[in-house]
């Protein structure tokens, strides 16, 4: 056939015809669209029947209770538990996020013991026997108490186990990670000379004077904390914060007191003054319950007047009198103490004045007042077998005194010999969230054997010899006790939700398990075949209403006591805690911020609370330091501008966040960011960490680390 | 060695010279399409847009290459329907001009919308209340209107001409352009002007928000409007570019003169609507809605009141002055300092009445949100400007484009 | 207002007690769980980042230490659009109907199969409440095994943003049917933000119900297409007459101030005659 032009365009208009009225066309065209709508690489989320399971939060000390909804067991969303008395159904977002826990990339998924700096993977039975042999070296070297352990609480069957174990092998080296908890209890001791916490009264006090507490940030029960705070207006109660810097709190107060950081004890014995001035504290009590008073009075009149403490704290007179009066009219006042989140120590003299303002108030163990709440341990121990050696080791001495983490780690790095040969490190990342992280860092290389128990790769794991990964709490049984600062006593029974995703044990068990492979004593102090037995032998009476109710409760009663108040203590008029470095080398003062969406305890943020973090706290992966605009014009620098901040501990690059509610000269850096370990993109290595630049300044009082900031400067990268 | 395609006694370039240049601009054009598959790949993470600038260069790209194409419709209308005969004369290069902008929007929209394909749910699925619905069928109508008044060029290439077939098609459909060229111009009409509803209706916007006539904002009339107005200076701002590059004179100036004399009017009657708008839109609409002018401008070197003064000012009220005015239209560098003018001063607007609309805050804790576009916008916003002149160059080397052009040979 | 609706006409509609929120962040982890959220590696561009609820920070623009903050959570508005008929500034502005006004809920919807990704809607939107896939969402390996089915995942290149919880609706008219109810209860729908404020500061129900606790707390002015008549109350952008079914309340008056924009003097008049809500 001869193609000639006509018969060639006739081709063409047929072919262009064709393919337009084509069905072929118009389905390929429907087709492509509906591919783009069932797209592989995107999930289709399976469906199945819905349940729910409850149990507790543990990320915080919080403990809050949450239901994990779950489709065909499935676990796809944590919701607030609206039964459980201390959240009534809210939940902060980290608790929110806890299955981004569970699945977190940094999870690690079995046991590993390093060989020469790189990490190997091990079976259980391999890794607990290298650990029991190496606590088995320690006793037979005769030095029991060289064993060393860190664990994140106090309370609780696993800490328990813990304890049990150094207590078994002869030492007494069981450290917690301190925080406001243990000043608040000291306080308690020191006021009342009574083993006690202090319990607040929130739902019914109609007045807190917060010495920039983080309210609403995380200090104590955040969640109760909210309820509290929420239901302010139906209650007439008034919220008033202290703190250099208008926080979350300072935000949703009814009255923001700017005074200078560092000078809260000052401004407590101030307003002590004032209220014994105008003869507004309670005489009654203070009369008939008390010790020393007249030599406080003394200390009031000499150092504490009117004018030097407005000098001190940078207040007006006016309204430091406003403030003693509002507080001591009052119905139900409380003043509560702890920075931030309550995650370091703190002032023993700043504590101790301000639980006297509630003395003063005449407010403890009422209604809306403070309750010294008695220290007791409700699990039943069995009794603990302990050999000659352990006795011995028992008897000796902490590492340090006061039983300080930050002391032992300095201690650990001042002397040439090992203090400490092995340390086993639970639910706690003292390289990371102890002040001068980098030296505690340089502590825990220099302990010849170090276990840590973490889920996670955190700053701490990455430094242990062996990790013995524990199931996160959402995989483990547990007894969760106590909400900080709560007059309730709740016990929760963190239970189960989801079978465990990886080779990693409740660290109950784990314990345990050590404690077998151990000989003798230490094995039989461990009688029970796994935690779960253990924790239901122990919880004794409480099980049978854990396991039905997943929490017991005993409903705070307004303990009947009026416990006597030893004024000596403030008499002795001790120093303040001042800040590290010199003024002139260093003209600003930095503190931390805890910021409510970002974790700055063991646990690192979430990938969501992190994404819900502000432009002006992180930007890509830089931290940033605020500033008053007075500060940025003084120094000629502007938003965004990048600079180094340095302090006597050290320095980091960061932006400038140039913010009207920050008092001038105070520079602050949020924390609970710069998170070394690599694993988790969507968290870790993004910011700077702020326990770096600060140091830790030791409370001579508590022989705590009570540093609350430290001098820096600014200046441009 | 491609002589035989050149129309009769037209001279070209050699061809390796062709050859050469074009492959230069073909390059461009590559580097346009890879930036294309990548958006269509990897998707609009490519680009610098984000979800306070979901509209950005693309659009006003869009925007700019419609309005400047507008003259393919304005010069139709003027010929075909108001019978002004001279400008027989430029409409082919109207027509191609038209033809590629309207291609390159089409192509535009093709790589800006997150889906590409599902582009055709906006006819299946449509929704008669959007000016987008309306620019999407208007548009699509339009360019089939271009295509169909580009075929008779094509077809009058030499050796296409020799067939008889061919032949008396273009025949036939010169006859028919008429009705074409009045349906392009109405069609266009309406998708001009919703172009310029698209930001007129949004009511949650107000630095974009008029009041109207009926369904249609005051946009959608001054889009039409300064689309015939301004249109025009471009199809003779490439009548100039070609002559410059060609060295010859391909367009007598009694036609440009016309033409120009035409979009000078078309302009001053339009910016003087605009002025009224914008006094009305700065007394009363804005003012309702809480805002002062000044709260639409700021410092920063991107928005500032220099904008306004640029589109109206410098780039409306001089050209119009220039264009109308004889004396000054007939001096060739006048001429063409006002052609340029109109020219930036079209686009200036498209570019406000998209970018500057997203960029300034509503909410009165706001912030302005500022853009620069990745190198893959620019590159596709490029694509169809190479697209374009590789185009156009064809068509000019094989093509009547220009009937003048022998007749002003031999007057030299 | 009148709906021509047969059956049951609810409008859902929010309000956020502002002198509670706390700005803490858990009514957004909470939506980004509720609604499979993706999440990438770097999130500090607030303009890529999709947070259907976003609490933004004001102050008061006082300097130290007269400065104060406020925290305004933003979920979708659900705007009833000029006279409360449904023509929202996005729904009325999308090509393809993609996103919808649900005359029966109030509810604005979106079709994210239906969507092509024009992003006009976006444009239309003056809260930001609307947000464009630009990237694939992608879970760290196992963790696609906490997505909810009642919510499917976004593809890239469509926008997604706050849904009032559509699907928590839907369950609850399901079970209302299923157990022949005609009424649902306040308690029955209830969004996750709301459920997860631990300040309360969130409440949630149906505005044309006088029992429900939102009509109470803000009385809507029927003959104002919902127009807070609490003084304390007041909407993002009142005078574009986008009709928003999020109402904001706070006894500060430069909070409520900052709700809208308003030239010089003219808060001060609008407060005198009416309670400060502009004209309309
Ligand atoms: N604005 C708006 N319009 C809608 C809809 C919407 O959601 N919003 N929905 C649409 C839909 S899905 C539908 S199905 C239609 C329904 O629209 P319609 O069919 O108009 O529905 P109804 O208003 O329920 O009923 C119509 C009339 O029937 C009367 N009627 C009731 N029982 C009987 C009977 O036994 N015999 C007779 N002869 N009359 C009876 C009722 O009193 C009422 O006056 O509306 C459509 N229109
Ligand atoms: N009491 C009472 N009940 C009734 C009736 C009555 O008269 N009285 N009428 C009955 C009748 S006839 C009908 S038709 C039904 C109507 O009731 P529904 O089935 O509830 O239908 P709509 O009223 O259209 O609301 C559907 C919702 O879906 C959203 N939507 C729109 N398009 C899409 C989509 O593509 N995907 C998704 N996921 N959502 C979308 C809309 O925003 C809207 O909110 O009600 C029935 N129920
Ligand atoms: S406050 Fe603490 S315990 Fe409660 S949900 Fe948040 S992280 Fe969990
Ligand atoms: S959860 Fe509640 S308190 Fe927290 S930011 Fe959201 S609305 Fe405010
Ligand atoms: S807030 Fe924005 S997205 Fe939501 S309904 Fe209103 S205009 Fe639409
Ligand atoms: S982006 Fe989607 S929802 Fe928005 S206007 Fe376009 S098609 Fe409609
Ligand atoms: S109503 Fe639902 S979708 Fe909307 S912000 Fe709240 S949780 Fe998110
Ligand atoms: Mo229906």
């Amino acid at each position: 056939m001869k193609i000639d032009r006509r018969s060639f365009l006739g081709l063409g208009l047929g072919v262009a015809a064709g393919v337009a009225v084509s069905p072929a066309t118009w389905k390929l065209m429907d087709d492509s669209s509906i591919w783009t709508q069932n797209w592989p690489w995107t999930p289709v989320p399976r469906d199945g029947e819905v349940s729910f399971d409850n149990t507790v939060c543990s990320l915080c000390s919080g403990h809050c209770g949450i239901s994990v909804r779950k489709i065909a067991g499935r676990p796809v969303k944590i919701e607030g538990r609206e039964d459980y008395p201390v959240n009534q159904g809210g939940v902060c977002l980290h608790g929110i996020s806890g299955l981004q826990y569970l699945y977190d990339p940094a999870r690690v998924k079995y046991p590993m013991v390093k060989k020469d700096g790189t990490w190997t993977k091990v079976g259980w039975e391999e890794a607990v026997s290298l650990v029991a042999s190496k606590l088995g070296d320690l006793r037979a070297a005769g030095t029991p108490d060289a064993l060393a352990c860190i664990s994140g609480k106090e309370q609780g069957t696993i800490p328990g186990l813990f304890k049990r174990l150094l207590m078994a092998s002869g030492s007494q080296n069981f450290f917690t990670m301190e925080s406001m908890e243990n000043t608040w209890d000291i306080t308690m001791s020191r006021l009342h000379g009574i083993n006690a916490s202090p319990g607040y009264d929130l739902q019914n006090c109609d007045y807190i004077l917060s010495f920039g507490c983080g309210f609403i940030e995380g200090w104590g029960s955040q969640v109760n904390n909210f309820l509290v705070n929420s239901s302010r207006k139906e209650r007439n109660a008034c919220f008033v914060q202290i703190e250099c810097r208008l926080s979350n709190t300072a935000a949703s107060s009814d009255m923001w007191v700017p005074a200078q950081p560092g000078t809260e004890a000052d401004l407590a014995l101030g307003i002590c003054g004032v209220m014994v001035a105008e003869k507004l504290y309670d005489a009654d009590y203070v009369k008939n319950f008390s010790r020393g008073f007249d030599e406080f009075v003394k200390i009031l009149k000499e150092s504490y007047t009117l004018e030097k403490v407005a000098s001190t704290t940078g207040l007006e007179k006016s309204k430091i009198q406003a403030i003693a009066r509002s507080f001591a009219k009052a119905k139900a006042p409380i003043a509560i103490s702890g920075r931030g989140k309550g995650l370091s120590a703190g002032s023993s003299k700043e504590f101790a004045a301000i639980h006297a303002l509630n003395c003063l108030a005449g407010n403890i163990n009422k209604k809306g007042g403070v309750w010294t709440l008695p220290k007791t341990d409700d699990m039943q121990w069995p009794a603990l077998e302990m050999d000659g050696l352990a006795t011995k080791g028992y008897a000796l001495k902490p590492v340090d005194d006061s039983k300080s983490v930050a002391g032992m780690f300095a201690k650990v790095n001042a002397s040439k010999e090992p203090v400490v040969s092995a340390l086993m490190v639970y639910e706690a990342n003292p390289c990371f969230s102890l002040h001068d992280a980098k030296a505690v860092q340089e502590a825990v290389k220099k302990i010849p054997f170090v276990v840590s128990f973490s889920s996670y790769m955190d700053d701490t794991a990455k430094l242990a010899d062996v990790i013995l990964p524990s199931h996160m709490y959402l995989e483990r049984s547990e007894d969760i006790c106590g909400s900080p600062g709560m007059v309730q006593k709740v016990v929760g029974l963190s239970q189960p939700i989801v079978e465990p995703l990886f080779d990693t044990k409740n660290p109950g068990d784990a314990v345990i398990m050590i404690a077998k492979a151990m000989d003798g004593t230490i094995a039989e102090s461990f009688p029970w075949d796994s935690y779960e037995a253990c924790l239901e032998s122990v919880a004794g009476d409480l099980w049978s209403t854990l396991t039905q109710e997943g929490f017991s409760v005993q409903e705070g009663d307004v303990p009947t006591d009026k416990p006597p108040v030893d004024f000596s203590f403030l008499a002795q008029n001790s120093q303040s805690i001042t800040a590290e470095g010199d003024k002139k080398s260093f003209p600003l003062i930095l503190v931390p911020i805890d910021n409510v969406r970002l974790a700055a305890g063991a646990v690192a943020s979430s990938p969501f609370a992190v994404k819900t973090v502000a432009d002006n706290v992180l930007k890509t992966n830089s931290s940033f330091v605020e500033i008053n605009p007075e500060t940025a014009d003084d120094m000629d620098l502007s938003h965004g501008d990048d600079v180094i901040i340095t302090t006597p501990r050290g320095s980091a690059e960061v932006k400038v966040n140039v913010n009207e509610g920050i008092m001038p000269g105070v520079a602050a850096m949020a924390a609970g960011l710069g998170r070394s370990a690599q694993e988790n993109i969507y968290v870790d290595g993004k910011g700077v960490n702020v326990n770096e630049l600060i140091g830790q300044v030791m409370d001579a009082a508590s022989g705590l680390d009570a540093a609350w900031g430290i001098r820096a400067k600014i200046s441009k990268a | 060695m491609d002589s035989a395609l050149i129309p009769k006694g037209a001279k070209r370039c050699p061809f390796p010279v062709f050859a050469a240049g074009l492959s230069i601009v073909g390059v461009v054009l590559l580097w346009g399409v890879f930036a294309m598959g990548l958006c269509w790949l990897k998707g609009l993470n490519q680009t610098n847009m984000n979800d306070n600038y979901g509209f950005a260069l693309w659009i006003w790209a869009d925007l700019a290459v419609i309005a400047v194409g507008g003259g393919a419709f304005f010069t139709g209308l003027l010929k075909y329907v108001f019978g002004i005969d001279e400008l027989k004369n430029i409409i082919n290069l109207a027509v191609v001009v038209g033809f590629i902008c309207y291609s390159s929007a089409l192509l535009i929209l093709a790589i800006d919308i997150g889906q590409p394909l599902r582009g055709w749910f906006i006819f299946w699925h449509a929704n008669v209340h959007s000016m987008l619905t309306e620019v999407a069928f208007c548009l699509s109508l339009y360019f089939s209107v271009l295509t169909i008044e580009f075929i008779p060029l094509i077809l009058e290439n030499r050796q296409i001409d020799k067939v008889p077939f061919f032949h008396n098609l273009s025949h036939n459909m010169h006859g028919a352009m008429a009705v074409f060229a009045a349906t392009g111009a109405f069609l266009s009409c309406f998708h001009q002007g919703s172009l310029g509803g698209v930001a007129g209706v949004l009511y949650g916007r107000p630095f974009a928000y008029r009041e109207g006539l009926l369904v249609w904002p005051w946009t959608f009339f001054l889009f039409t409007w300064s689309a015939a107005a301004y249109g025009p200076c471009f199809t003779l701002m490439i009548t100039k570019i070609f002559e410059g590059i060609t060295g010859k004179k391909l367009v007598k100036d009694n036609v440009v003169h016309l033409l120009a004399k035409i979009s000078g009017w078309m302009i001053t009657t339009y910016i003087i609507a605009k002025i009224i708008d914008t006094i009305y839109w700065m007394g009363v609409t804005a003012p309702s809605m809480g805002f002062s002018v000044m709260d639409f401008y700021t410092s920063n070197a991107f928005y500032g009141i220099w904008i306004l003064i640029l589109e109206v000012i410098v780039c409306g009220i001089v050209p119009a002055v220039l264009l109308i005015t004889k004396r000054y239209r007939e001096n060739p560098k006048l001429l063409l300092l006002a052609i340029v003018l109109g020219v930036i001063g079209v686009c200036l607007n498209r570019w406000v009445m998209v970018l500057q609309v997203m960029a300034i805050p509503v909410m009165s804790f706001d912030q302005w949100a500022l853009y620069l576009p990745s190198w893959q916008e620019v590159a596709t916003t490029i694509l169809p400007v190479a697209y374009g002149i590789i185009l156009i160059s064809l068509a000019y080397r094989y093509l009547p484009m220009f009937p003048q052009e022998q007749e002003l040979y031999s007057e030299k | 207002m009148t709906q021509q609706n047969h059956g049951n006409v609810h409008k859902f509609g929010m309000v956020i007690d502002l002198d509670k929120c706390t700005g803490c962040g858990s009514c957004m982890v909470a939506c980004m769980s509720e609604n499979n959220v993706p999440f990438k590696e770097d999130e500090t561009n607030k303009l890529d980042s999709i947070t259907w609820m976003r609490v933004y920070k004001i102050t008061n623009g006082k300097s130290f230490p007269d400065t104060e903050v406020c925290y305004i959570p933003r979920p979708c508005m659900h705007c009833g659009g000029k006279g409360d008929h449904g023509h929202s500034p996005c729904v009325s502005v999308c090509p393809a109907v993609a996103t919808d006004y649900g005359h029966d809920t109030g509810i604005v919807s979106q079709i994210y199969t239906r969507c092509f990704g024009c992003r006009y809607c976006m444009a239309a939107c003056p809260y930001h409440a609307r947000y464009f896939n630009w990237w694939d969402p992608k879970w760290p390996e196992g963790m696609e095994e906490y997505l909810s089915p009642d919510v499917s995942p976004r593809m890239r290149g469509v926008v997604e943003k706050c849904s009032f919880c559509y699907h928590r609706y839907q369950a609850a008219r399901d079970k209302m049917y299923h157990e022949e109810r005609e009424i649902m209860e306040e308690d029955e729908y209830q969004t996750a933000c709301t459920q997860a404020c631990p300040a309360g500061a969130i409440i949630f129900g149906d505005l044309n119900n006088p029992e429900h606790e939102v009509h109470k707390l803000v009385k809507p002015d029927p003959h104002h297409c919902g127009r807070p008549k609490n003084p304390n109350a007041f909407r993002l952008l009142e005078r574009l007459q986008t009709n928003p079914k999020v109402y904001y309340i706070s006894s500060r008056e430069w909070v409520r101030k900052a709700g809208d924009n308003y030239l010089e003097g003219e808060w001060e008049k609008a407060k005198k005659n009416g309670h400060g809500k502009g004209h309309n």
